[in-house]
């Protein structure tokens, strides 16, 4: 495995980061939350944040959490799909495809919440979880994975998660449209 | 230093050593007492240092008595923060970036319509041929390689439904087409279970060459018959080399004078397949049944099927050359009920009308 700095990733990737926080303002702006800062790209770590007030409603604490990771994940796909025929499929050569390739990875690879994301739904999801809330129920193993993945990050998971996204979206649209 | 006026006093002092309760500031002595009517009549008791409480959380700057503020919490934010803090606008560049990239994409998509079109033909020929719908798949799959004559599948699945149907042209178009042959990965299973078809096809088609060479000469057909049949188990998929095996075994009757076979031959030909080759076969068994056995009958149907060999001819003047050169044989047949080849035939007429000339 080899090792990249995180900063070098960040500014090779930076429009993933980017959405990523733009989706997270998006969010704190949906529920109406304080948003005291937010830096869209640096090249620090972290790459970018919003610091946004706490919210009590556990919906809104939900989406401003997770609201990136489906985002991103959804951009990716979309991004993705507009490249994937010709660069996969056809084997083309066409920059624009190309370009939208890179765009699409990007945002995939910065799609998963940070664990500080992440605490504060996994503080209140459990009690929550017990009372039958379906984004506390959904968010607890959802959660879970993402914490492990955060972790994966050595590894190269958000980069594997990218890929996946970015190569299998494509493929499952590509084949129901096929039908 | 920064100074602020105690509310109850009147008196200035730094900033440091005010204090702050229900936002109103307090020197030392005045806090308790204010603390201690507050807490009588019910209101917050409680107070801080106001310097805490006096400067903005978000930039720094002194807020004092500014009214225009936000508190969320302990944290207090000047009027120029709160307003940010409330209702935090996305950047200019971000609406603009944002702006250009679904523009991107909208431009992406129309230009890359081809390519839907041409994916959605690749995906659809793919299943055909899961399905073994090969004949159905194979314009699909042309369709995408019209476009994209580099995708290794496309290309890959369009050979495979062409050999899978005996189309060797179409198959050859499609694997050549595609960087004169050369694929990125030669291991991958699909290349493989091509590469296999294509080789099994052209040795068929080698020794049907070859069986069509040795059919031409007399008293070979046993033998063209054989290595047709090889052709045709080597490559099942093209019909007509069981057909023409079928027809040599006709041939290799005739030449071991089993007559009777190469009758039953020669009719479930012309049953299957009525054509101008088939009718003039039929035509010569039948010949050789009245040279035989002098039946009116047989006599009968060789001329009529000489004459539907001629009738089918007619819109292939190749066929009819074919048909005009063999007619004379049968005829010398049916007039002579003498069964010769067609060398000996030659010998005794042609080559001296030849000499002739």
């Amino acid at each position: 495995m080899f090792f990249i700095p995180g900063p070098v990733i960040a500014a090779l990737t930076f429009p993933g980061v980017i959405i990523h926080e733009a989706g997270h303002l998006f969010f704190c702006r949906l529920f109406k939350l304080h948003v005291f800062n937010v830096c869209f790209f640096r090249f620090g770590n972290p790459a970018g944040f919003v610091v946004h007030e706490q919210s009590e409603d556990f919906t809104a604490q939900f989406f401003v959490s997770m609201g990136p990771f489906f985002a991103n994940t959804l951009l990716c796909i979309i991004f993705c799909s507009a490249a994937f025929l010709p660069v996969w499929e056809l084997k083309i050569y066409d920059p624009l495809a190309y370009f939208f390739y890179w765009l699409g990875l990007s945002i995939g690879m910065h799609a998963f919440p940070s664990t500080q994301d992440l605490s504060h739904l996994w503080e209140k999801a459990p009690a929550l979880a017990k009372k039958g809330n379906p984004l506390a129920v959904l968010s607890l193993p959802l959660a879970g994975l993402l914490v492990v993945a955060n972790y994966a990050r050595v590894v190269w998971a958000d980069l594997g998660y990218g890929i996946l996204v970015g190569v299998l979206g494509p493929i499952a649209i590509f084949k129901a449209l096929a039908h | 230093m920064s100074e602020a006026t105690c509310s109850a006093c009147g008196q200035q002092a730094s900033v440091k050593s005010l204090f702050d309760l229900n936002g109103q500031t307090y020197c030392q002595p005045c806090v308790r007492t204010a603390s201690e009517s507050a807490r009588r009549s019910g209101q917050p008791s409680i107070y801080m240092p106001l310097i805490s409480r006096s400067i903005c959380a978000r930039c720094n700057t002194f807020i004092g008595s500014d009214s225009g503020g936000l508190q969320i919490g302990g944290a207090r934010f000047c009027s120029n923060c709160a307003p940010l803090i409330k209702d935090w606008d996305y950047p200019v560049w971000l609406k603009a970036s944002l702006a250009f990239l679904l523009l991107l994409l909208a431009v992406a998509l129309v230009h890359g319509r081809k390519y839907f079109h041409a994916g959605r033909a690749m995906y659809i020929g793919e299943r055909l041929v899961q399905q073994g719908k090969y004949a159905e798949a194979l314009p699909q799959l042309k369709e995408t390689l019209t476009i994209a004559p580099g995708s290794d599948k496309a290309s890959l699945l369009a050979a495979k439904a062409a050999l899978m149907i005996g189309d060797v042209a179409s198959a050859d178009k499609a694997l050549h087409d595609h960087d004169d042959g050369h694929y990125e990965d030669g291991q991958n299973a699909q290349f493989l279970e091509v590469n296999a078809l294509w080789d099994r096809a052209n040795q068929a088609f080698e020794k049907a060459s070859q069986a069509a060479k040795l059919a031409q000469q007399d008293g070979n057909s046993a033998e063209a018959a054989k290595l047709m049949h090889v052709a045709a188990s080597l490559y099942p998929q093209r019909p007509d080399f069981a057909f023409a095996a079928e027809s040599l075994d006709g041939g290799a009757a005739f030449e071991r004078r089993d007559f009777d076979s190469f009758l039953a031959i020669s009719n479930k030909q012309w049953k299957e397949e009525p054509d101008s080759d088939t009718a003039a076969q039929l035509a010569s068994a039948f010949a050789c049944k009245f040279a035989l056995t002098g039946t009116i009958d047989s006599r009968q149907r060789a001329e009529e099927m000489l004459d539907k060999a001629r009738q089918l001819a007619q819109s292939d003047p190749e066929t009819l050359k074919s048909i005009e050169e063999y007619a004379p044989r049968i005829q010398y047949r049916l007039d002579s009920r003498k069964i010769i080849t067609k060398t000996e035939y030659d010998r005794l007429f042609r080559s001296r009308k030849s000499s002739a000339k």
